[in-house]
């Protein structure tokens, strides 16, 4: 598919991509009220690159957000479980985090999947925005998962679609020492779409 | 004192904006974490503000809100979501939303908007 595009298309992806996740970037540097930066971005159209996740986490905390309306697709944040425990003891209260109750332990998975919301929905907002589509992330579901598991989980994400762009970021928090996974696969419409509004 | 009834599937979330709001005076009436409890609480409770996100398990903010105005419902609107598309907030101010705020903000933002709208 992206062997198809013209360069122009190309570049007009790149730069929509590049966009929504410096808008992502913002959302988390606003929650998590410490910078971040965006370390690597890569994209492509190989399904099998989707599947490529490593990690030296024994379990990763992977937020999965799937994508409404027009386009189709889904994204994910991936943590490994010593950036939530970071995430976590920098940015909710202590006695939040002390107290075994199943409210308090719900808030704290919560404040993970708000998380993810609110970056994932900056991507999309950047997206709908430019494209003039209209979508939206529903939900956020958390999958704990043993390291071993995520690509399987990421492999078979994939399998509905008969070709996908992907594209996949790290963002890297130096004050706070994380280094989530941010993941993104859309059906062929995506590109569909910027044809259409060149 | 203003009631108000907080609509928001994360619990998380509830709790951020019911801190912020009780610190200020505001009286929280009612919580709901999907669209059905949120509209029964609405007509049951008649607050005077409902923030209201526009994601939830079983249906849409908008949704809600078109429902709302249906019923009858004079309670002033807030939306607070994490989709800030253009289209959506607009259809939001149509149905009747007064205001409409995106996540993440910060209390101080939130209560100006409280503030403005009540």
């Amino acid at each position: 598919m992206l062997n198809n595009l013209k360069e122009n298309e190309i570049e007009v992806a790149t730069k929509l991509i590049n966009g929504g996740l410096s808008m992502a970037k913002s959302s988390m540097e606003q929650i998590l009220q410490s910078p971040i930066t965006l370390k690597k971005v890569d994209f492509g159209i190989d399904k099998e690159e989707v599947s490529k996740f490593r990690s030296d986490a024994d379990n990763v905390n992977l937020i999965k957000t799937e994508l409404m309306g027009e386009l189709k697709g889904s994204c994910f944040l991936v943590f490994s479980e010593s950036d939530v425990e970071k995430i976590n003891r920098a940015c909710l209260p202590a006695e939040l985090l002390d107290d075994n109750s199943a409210e308090s332990k719900m808030m704290i998975l919560g404040f993970l999947t708000e998380i993810d919301n609110m970056v994932a929905a900056a991507v999309i907002t950047e997206f709908a925005n430019f494209l003039g589509v209209d979508i939206y992330g529903n939900v956020p579901s958390l999958h704990v998962l043993a390291q071993n598991k995520v690509n399987e989980f990421l492999a078979n994400e994939t399998t509905s679609f008969d070709s996908v762009i992907h594209f996949k970021a790290i963002f890297k928090g130096e004050e706070l020492d994380i280094a989530p996974d941010f993941i993104w696969i859309f059906n062929e419409k995506f590109m569909d779409k910027i044809k259409e509004v060149l | 004192m203003s009631k108000v009834l907080i609509v928001d599937d994360s619990v998380y979330m509830r709790t951020l904006i019911k801190t912020a709001l009780t610190d200020k005076g505001y009286e929280i009436v009612g919580e709901a974490a999907d669209g059905e409890t949120a509209i029964n609480l609405a007509l049951e409770l008649n607050p005077d503000l409902i923030t209201l996100d526009n994601i939830l398990p079983d249906m849409m903010g908008l949704e809600i809100l078109k429902v709302l105005k249906e019923e009858g419902v004079t309670s002033k609107v807030i939306m607070v979501s994490a989709v800030g598309q253009q289209t959506v907030v607009n259809k939001g101010k149509e149905l009747g939303a007064s205001e409409y705020i995106v996540k993440p903000f910060t209390a101080e933002a939130l209560i100006e908007v409280v503030n403005k709208v009540l």
